[in-house]
């Protein structure tokens, strides 16, 4: 599923870098274009208004989409390029699949020739905060304006879950419309501790007593993928978030001076060490992939592993057969957290863009009025067991223990759910000493302080770069 | 000879020299372009911003983080790959036991050949997906195992390779050398084979020893072969970003801590995950002048005089 | 130095058979160079046999015991990483671009090499080193640029097509511009070996010096011509980074003219998502082994030519 809001960094495996290879940034359009003639780009044929085309899309113009093939495959995607062309049946529309986002559409959009519709998704997923700088992206609000599929008389807004468009939105815009919805948090297999008889923690200190039982019955109590420090960054900043309070990370990401250094990150990162230095982590995961520890974790070496809810669909065909995927949300680290247990992270993810230069910018917002249909919706829930932004998506799915685990704590958690960008997808320079400062955690070479003041001087770093664009929440 | 001889050549090189400006000399002029501007890679214009990129570059810790690593493999890899390579070389060569036949290489000399070659015929996202398995920093791992098995490393504490900062730039290493080694040593003997078997005879005769053998003789007289071999794996070793990016760990690869970085990987993230296009082009344009250099001394030391027809 | 090795060279002969005393250290020395290249060739052989090995297992026995057996041999990984992977599509659009590719390069190389090694006249210095300097340039610097400078190629009236992006022909021009640097300067110091009594006879004799070059020159450069040639093979087998965004479709409605290469990385990036390890190693193995097979055949000849090549 690969899809996630800064999934760029999860996604990552070792392969995937050596593609990446790439492109470097497609180049001066303007010194190129010029002899290049190229650039082609207008706002996009458009055709006759109506109550069935209320985006007017030109009937016979063609629709060149591209899907990220990641862990929601393509199936979905050809279901609503037939939804579409039944729609516009003089309309050739096609999509084409890659998993190299940017090094494929770069280029492209440097030469003035990008597809009306992209999933940017994936590990080498084009930077949003790049692209909505660039001036590339069409704004969404016609679409979200547009009277939705099924009922004229519903905005398509209106048929969405709450909130989730706040991560596709810059400088009070809607750029981004993210189709999936993740879930964050630790998870376990519940046969395991059923076996066991032991009692999945809600609290630091149960974790504390029960991870030496773990550890005696010959159990890692804790794996994560090591390699790309990412995945650790779940459990500290949840915990930052859940300690602290919003307000926090709102600081964090708006890099209000010295927003690292306060009580809730401290203490999240001393709990994570404890982890180190006792001993309750699986012998080498500090240096593991993704896919080598969540194995590993499969395979019953270890008790947790901290990863998003794509973690089922991702690891399906190798799962041994009985195993119960569950999510849980973060332990209460103290007695005077902040939030109350069950604060969970849950953002929307799978971000679908269509891009200012398209052909047929019409016909690719109205694909996503296609997406966001009932009937779209429903297929995508069914092919991929994954939730929707579209309310009620996935009322019928059943069957899988890791998505009615995290429909239960997403129901559970309410309004407390936490985000954070400013680490994710905003300041890739920051993400990354973010990342180094984690890897050295890991390997119990750094302490609490060391990380803090890392971070802290990465997010200075930044916040003094007049070079870099400044993106800002207060929510 | 001057009869028709100008035709002669533009007609020889009008389509080499054609291409290569259209398709190689042209792209590279653009990128110096490019690194005089502040151009993030998706605006439609971008300022021109002098040399500010340069002289941010002598700020950027990392950046000359990177130059020291590449400076690392730099110096130890065409070294440690040529010192290797002519001991394999020496050994398939000259290294066998004497007989009634005289020198000779050691047995099964001609498979070896073959078989050492093997790494240079691979695609580098075969080696790294290799590497990973090998480097593998739990108990699966290759080595990691092997070590176990042999009682030197604890299962609880197996070796981090890649995720050390101790480890990681001779991991990087080991790996360069080891998809190096057969080519150079196919060279190597290759050239061996060419040198008289008299001048060893006569070298042992006079009761020289392996090793005098080798100094005295094999070596001076491969001494162009090695110094070629040196200017390819000084190339080699000045790139390296299929390796660091998919080996190491943190984003785009070069950790853990930055310790690893390469000139290739950083160029690669600044351009593409942060948006700092010209900067990158900056960077690309110091590498490509540092190589050049690296080429031009090279080329200096391995000139040969002009054959003039 | 001055010899010249224009043939393969023999292989040592036992030629001489002076006695001569027994050197007890040499046993020694025997025994551990012997230990020595089995070590090394055993680190070269087992990870190849690991990866072959690896492709008949199921991703779950790839995961979860990596050094073990197959329990019973997977095949079917080969027809999903051949169909659903595309890999023969691949395969047959990387030997067109190949056979293109490595054509022209072998026939534009050596003709610039031939010209600049044994031809003074303004400039050809310049030529020289202007090829040389591109052997130090890195590739992915130039990507975007390339990109549109094909991309305008393509719009040219009539050949546009043929030579502009996600075409045969463009990317085979392409491959022959990034692999002449390294053509030239192999050829050029190979040229300058030939002996330089047969060229002037030839053109005393009134052969013109296109006839010399072909009728003479070539047929003695054999031997570098054909390592250099494998060399191209190779690395443009191999080649990845400029069919990443030169062969790609430009829109959803193009054919797909991605080569191996990509092709093979696209297995390799879809891990991260899918864990259909088994299908990667079976495509990595389909991709290894025509050149592991390739050199096995030639590898004499590649020898023959190293010598030539670089013994000045």
């Amino acid at each position: 599923m690969a899809n996630q809001p800064g999934s760029e960094f999860t996604r990552r495996q070792l392969l995937q870098r050596a593609a990446a290879l790439a492109v470097l940034a497609g180049p001066a359009a303007g010194v190129l274009s010029a002899c290049a003639g190229g650039g082609g780009g207008s706002a996009g044929t458009t055709g006759t208004k109506s109550a069935t085309n209320p985006l007017a899309v030109a009937e016979e113009a063609p629709l060149d989409v591209v899907i990220f093939d990641g862990g929601f495959g393509v199936d979905y995607a050809k279901y609503d390029i037939n939804l579409y062309k039944k729609a516009f049946p003089k309309a050739n529309a096609a999509f084409s699949a890659t998993q190299k986002i940017s090094d494929q559409l770069q280029p492209r959009f440097a030469n003035g020739t990008p597809p009306d519709v992209i999933d940017d998704s994936g590990a080498n997923q084009i930077k949003p905060g790049t692209l909505v700088d660039s001036n590339a992206l069409t704004d969404l609000s016609p679409l979200l304006e547009a009277p939705s599929y099924d009922d004229p008389n519903v905005k398509v807004k209106d048929t969405l879950l709450p909130n989730v468009l706040d991560v596709g939105t810059y400088n009070g815009k809607v750029y981004l419309l993210n189709y999936g919805y993740t879930v964050y948090g630790i998870w376990y297999n519940a046969k395991v501790f059923r076996e066991h008889n032991w009692t999945p923690p809600k609290t630091w200190a149960e974790f504390k007593t029960l991870a030496p039982q773990i550890k005696a019955a010959g159990i890692a109590p804790w794996a994560h993928a090591g390699k790309y420090p990412y995945y650790m960054g779940v459990p500290i900043m949840d915990w930052v978030g859940k300690v602290g309070g919003k307000q926090v990370l709102i600081d964090i990401d708006n890099l209000k001076p010295n927003a690292w250094r306060v009580d809730a990150v401290k203490a999240s990162l001393n709990a994570v060490l404890e982890l180190v230095h006792n001993g309750w982590m699986l012998p080498g995961t500090e240096g593991m992939t993704h896919t080598e520890s969540q194995q590993a974790f499969l395979d019953g070496k270890a008790a947790f592993l901290p990863c998003g809810s794509w973690l089922e669909n991702e690891m399906r065909k190798t799962t041994p057969a009985g195993t119960e995927l569950t999510v849980l949300p973060m332990p209460d680290l103290t007695a005077s957290d902040k939030m109350p247990y069950g604060t969970l992270r849950a953002e929307a993810g799978e971000p679908f863009i269509v891009p200012a230069k398209a052909k047929n910018v019409a016909g690719g917002l109205e694909f996503l009025r296609i997406m966001l249909s009932k009937d779209a919706a429903k297929n995508f829930a069914q092919a991929t067991s994954s939730l929707s932004i579209v309310k009620g998506s996935a009322d019928s799915v059943t069957g899988s223990t890791g998505l009615a685990s995290v429909n239960k704590v997403n129901t559970a958690a309410g309004d407390n759910l936490l985000a954070y960008r400013s680490v994710t997808d905003w300041y890739p320079t920051m993400i990354n000493e973010w990342e180094a400062a984690t890897g050295e955690l890991m390997a119990g070479r750094f302490t609490a302080d060391q990380w803090i003041d890392k971070v802290q001087a990465a997010a200075d770093k930044v916040a003094a770069d007049s070079s870099i664009a400044k993106f800002h929440r207060d929510k | 000879m001057r009869f028709r001889r100008l035709p002669f050549i533009a007609g020889f090189l009008i389509v080499p020299v054609v291409l290569y400006v259209i398709y190689v000399v042209s792209p590279f002029v653009q990128t110096v372009f490019y690194s005089f501007t502040d151009w993030g890679g998706f605006s439609d214009t971008q300022n021109f911003i002098g040399i500010s990129n340069y002289t941010r570059l002598f700020q950027d810790d990392i950046f000359l983080g990177a130059v020291v690593h590449n400076a690392f493999l730099l110096v130890l890899m065409p070294v440690v790959t040529i010192l290797l390579a002519l001991f394999l070389a020496f050994m398939l060569n000259v290294g066998g036991r004497e007989d009634s036949a005289g020198i000779r290489g050691v047995r099964g000399s001609s498979v070896y050949k073959v078989v050492l070659f093997f790494p240079q015929v691979l695609s580098v996202a075969i080696i790294v997906i290799l590497f990973q398995s090998v480097f593998r920093t739990d108990g699966r791992g290759l080595l990691n195992a092997f070590l176990m098995a042999l009682g030197l490393v604890d299962p609880n504490k197996p070796v981090q390779w890649f995720n050390s900062p101790d480890l990681v730039m001779w991991c990087l290493l080991a790996v360069m050398v080891w998809s190096g080694v057969g080519f150079y040593m196919v060279l190597f003997s290759a050239a061996m084979q060419s040198i008289p078997k008299e001048i060893y005879e006569a070298a042992l005769l006079d009761g020289a020893s392996r090793g005098p053998t080798f100094f005295r003789i094999t070596l001076p007289l491969l001494w162009e072969n090695i110094s070629v071999a040196w200017v390819y794996l000084g190339f080699i070793a000045l790139d390296g970003f299929a390796l660091v990016t998919g080996l190491t760990p943190d984003t785009g690869g070069g950790g853990p801590d930055h310790a690893s970085e390469l000139i290739s990987n950083v160029l690669y993230r600044a351009a593409f995950t942060q948006g700092k296009f010209g900067l990158a082009c900056a960077m690309g344009v110091a590498l490509a002048v540092f190589s050049l250099l690296l080429a031009i001394v090279q080329l200096r030391i391995t000139r040969r005089d002009r054959i003039e027809f | 130095m001055t010899q010249l090795v224009t043939a393969a060279p023999t292989a040592p002969t036992p030629e001489s058979q002076r006695a001569r005393p027994p050197r007890g250290s040499f046993g020694v020395v025997n025994f551990f160079s012997q230990g020595f290249l089995l070590l090394w060739a055993a680190m070269v052989v087992l990870p190849l046999l690991w990866a072959v090995m690896s492709s008949f297992k199921t991703d779950k026995e790839i995961l979860s015991s990596p050094w073990s057996l197959p329990a019973s041999p997977q095949f079917e990984n080969f027809g999903r990483a051949w169909t659903t992977g595309h890999i023969g599509d691949f395969f047959v659009n990387t030997v067109i671009v190949l056979a293109g590719g490595v054509t022209i390069t072998m026939v534009v190389g050596s003709m610039a090499a031939y010209v600049l090694a044994r031809y003074s006249f303004p400039g050809n210095r310049i030529i020289y080193y202007a090829f040389v300097a591109g052997l130090t340039l890195p590739v992915f610097l130039a990507l975007v640029p390339l990109f549109k400078i094909v991309g305008n190629l393509g719009t040219i009236p009539v050949i546009g097509p043929y030579i502009g992006l996600n075409s045969y022909a463009g990317l085979i021009l392409v491959y022959v511009a990034f692999s002449l640097p390294f053509t030239v300067f192999f050829l050029h110091s190979f040229f300058r070996t030939l002996p330089t009594e047969i060229a002037e006879a030839g053109l005393l004799d009134g052969a013109s010096h296109t006839t010399l070059f072909a009728r003479v020159m070539l047929p003695m450069a054999r031997p570098g011509l054909i390592s250099i040639g494998i060399f191209n093979v190779i690395g443009q087998w191999n080649q990845y980074l400029l069919p990443l965004v030169l062969q790609q479709k430009q829109s959803s409605f193009d054919t797909d003219h991605s080569v191996l290469a990509e092709g093979l990385l696209n297995l390799a990036v879809a891990q991260g998502y899918k864990s259909d390890w088994s299908g990667l190693f079976a495509g990595m193995t389909i991709a290894m082994l025509p050149m592991l097979v390739v050199y096995v055949l030639f590898q004499r000849q590649v020898q023959a030519g190293l010598t030539a090549g670089t013994l000045k």
